[in-house]
């Protein structure tokens, strides 16, 4: 007998959304009943046509007409919508993967749960679970890694470079919040108050692949232990990710100032393989999905 | 002859490493603010919010410098330079239209205009003067360039200028560009040359002829890489020209006065700064190609011709380690 998939709905379909639906549509996990647009001539809507039984083209209206045939959500619009679709879902007891900047939910980088406090799985079947960012999920190995084998930690800085090309148009828009939202995750893995992030838009041709650079000023550190953390951590993030590796050790820039660098290779699901960015934080939604999915099977509740 | 806007004090940072201290900000703002400059731009070398390992630190913080500015602009605006994925809103836009700051420099790399559309949109509904800035501006076709420079001011920009920030262009380069821009929009064009090629004054004045009517300029040439066109020159061209809108005497005085005070900072063409013009590289990295150069052992025109394949563009100083390291495995 086949097991019981989790039912789930998709609001979004721009570059996110579109490679969130094409990756859960393949995870056996997963029953993909809805994806939701604001237009019926959305090409990302266009797409899924036969593959998703409810192809919704009136935002949540549509959505919460059908809420009887999902349990779960994942928000690829923007930070503006999230607030809206959060307080109507969380009125029909539904989860939500928020994979806009947001700030509303409980920030998750799956391979630090239960490692980092303050990052923890729900207790409660109704949840939201924020992505926070791409550059947030990329440096999160290498600021935890850092910060488990570093003393006096006084600064810490987390620059992105992302292809243009994989940069939607609520990217662009959210680019402040982007930058919030990943120096609040910064500060809650390395309990520094100094933090800054910074993203940088590249238009190369060939597009290049998502890369983020940790800066990190300490009193004392343990650099083997670095870099051995932070290599255990990348290999359980290739399960899911196979395109993310470190390409700069960490190493000591300047006295008491450890740097290193991540490069994201995407998967190439639906989108090329320079949307590295997009896989990450994709593949963090649907690992956070599964896991919270499983704690709370239907029936259950 | 156009408006005068004096970049010496921002893009000047870049030479100094970013070590401008508020002392001197004051003695050159109140220089600055005789000549007739329409604008005094300060801070950091990459805008508000900039200070970073990535671009480099500040040893002032933006609020220090722009107070000072403030308190010695009278006839002059005082102005910023500001890149969104840097700077934010609430961060620092904001606290800097409450220290006075009355113009502000939306910044963002040719193509991609559309991040800069929030922090315009804010901007032009407070009481400040809000210009686009479109760096790199030699990495985009006419058309596009005429796109991005339409966005900007579509989110409620008054003027756009073109950053030739890799000092790539030669004069002609720069007649088609601003010429297209004025005749596709109708709105104020603003030029800002390096000297990478040793022809920043030519593109200057080539700019204004073309119908530029901002001009940047930096007293001494103070500016990243090979810097910026020099400020006291333009003024002496447009005497040469019969314009003489401006007293040179003050341009001559805030030229010693930064000859004097950063005699080990003085930009000038060289080798590098010219293999990064031909490249199209932006020449702030130039002190991070020449350390990292060292430390590898690789060729700095190596590594510039390296950049320039793989298309760098501003703000991706933590590339070039990378690239050396990839140089050493080849």
């Amino acid at each position: 007998m086949p097991k019981k998939r989790i039912p789930v709905a998709i609001l979004g379909t721009g570059n996110i959304g579109t490679d969130l639906c094409a990756r859960l549509l393949r995870d056996s996990d997963f029953e993909v009943v809805a994806i939701v647009g604001r237009r019926i001539d959305s090409p990302g809507l266009k797409f899924f046509e036969g593959k998703v039984p409810n192809i919704i083209p009136n935002g949540l209206t549509g959505l919460n007409n059908i809420s009887d045939k999902f349990v779960g959500v994942f928000d690829a619009t923007s930070a503006f919508d999230h607030l809206e679709h959060w307080a109507a879902l969380k009125k029909r007891s539904k989860w939500m993967i928020d994979l806009t900047p947001s700030k509303i939910g409980v920030p998750i980088v799956p391979e630090l749960v239960g490692k980092v406090k303050a990052m923890e799985m729900s207790r409660d079947p109704i949840a939201n679970y924020s992505m926070v960012t791409c550059g947030g999920q990329s440096s999160a190995p290498l600021l935890y890694a850092m910060a488990s084998h570093a003393t006096g930690i006084s600064e810490v800085e987390v620059s992105s470079s992302i292809a243009s090309l994989s940069a939607g148009p609520a990217t662009r828009r959210n680019i402040d919040q982007y930058i919030e939202s990943t120096e609040n995750l910064v500060h809650l893995l390395t309990g520094c108050n100094a933090v800054k992030a910074i993203l940088v838009l590249n238009p190369s041709d060939p597009p290049v692949m998502m890369r983020s650079t940790v800066q990190m000023k300490v009193k004392t550190s343990n650099l083997a232990a670095i870099q051995k953390e932070a290599q255990a951590i990348v290999l359980r993030i290739n399960r899911y990710v196979p395109g993310y590796q470190i390409v700069v050790e960490p190493h000591l820039a300047n006295p008491g100032q450890i740097s290193a660098t991540v490069k994201v290779t995407g998967a190439g699901y639906f989108l090329p393989d320079y949307a590295g960015n997009l896989d990450i934080i994709n593949a963090a939604a649907v690992e956070t999905a599964r896991t919270h999915a499983l704690n709370f099977p239907p029936g259950l509740e | 002859m156009s408006r005068l806007y004096d970049v010496t004090l921002r893009d000047g940072n870049h030479a100094l490493r970013h070590t401008l201290t508020p002392e001197f900000v004051a003695d050159y703002c109140a220089a600055a603010d005789k000549s007739g400059v329409w604008a005094v731009e300060v801070g950091h070398g990459n805008g508000l919010g900039a200070s970073s390992y990535l671009v480099g630190k500040s040893f002032e913080t933006d609020h220090n410098l722009l107070v000072s500015a403030r308190e010695n602009l009278k006839y002059s605006k005082l102005a910023v330079h500001s890149i969104p994925g840097f700077a934010t809103i609430e961060r620092d836009l904001a606290p800097a239209i409450e220290i006075g700051v009355d113009v502000f420099r939306v910044a963002t790399h040719v193509t991609e205009a559309t991040t800069a559309e929030k922090h315009i949109e804010f901007l032009a509904n407070k009481d400040v003067i809000v210009h686009g800035v479109l760096m790199m501006s030699h990495m985009i076709s006419i058309d596009g360039l005429i796109e991005q420079a339409r966005l900007m001011k579509s989110y409620g920009a008054s003027a756009v200028v073109l950053m030739d920030s890799a000092g790539h262009f030669i004069p002609m380069e720069v007649y088609e560009r601003v010429d297209a821009l004025r005749n596709s929009l109708e709105i104020e064009v603003g030029f800002h040359a390096h000297n990478n090629l040793g022809v920043a004054i030519s593109n200057a004045s080539t700019a204004n002829q073309a119908g530029a009517s901002i001009i940047d300029g930096a007293s001494m040439g103070l500016g990243a890489g090979a810097g910026n066109a020099q400020l006291e020159n333009i003024v002496a061209y447009a005497v040469k020209e019969g314009k003489p809108s401006f007293e040179i005497s003050e341009f001559l005085g805030m030229s010693q006065l930064v000859e004097k005070s950063f005699p080990d900072n003085l930009p000038r063409t060289n080798s590098s700064s010219i293999e990064s013009g031909l490249a199209g590289v932006f020449s702030g990295y130039a002190p991070q190609v020449k350390q990292i150069s060292q430390e590898f052992g690789v060729e700095v025109s190596v590594l510039w011709q390296e950049m320039g394949k793989r298309k760098l563009v501003a703000g991706q100083e933590s590339m070039i380690r990378e690239i050396a390291q990839d140089l050493m495995n080849l």
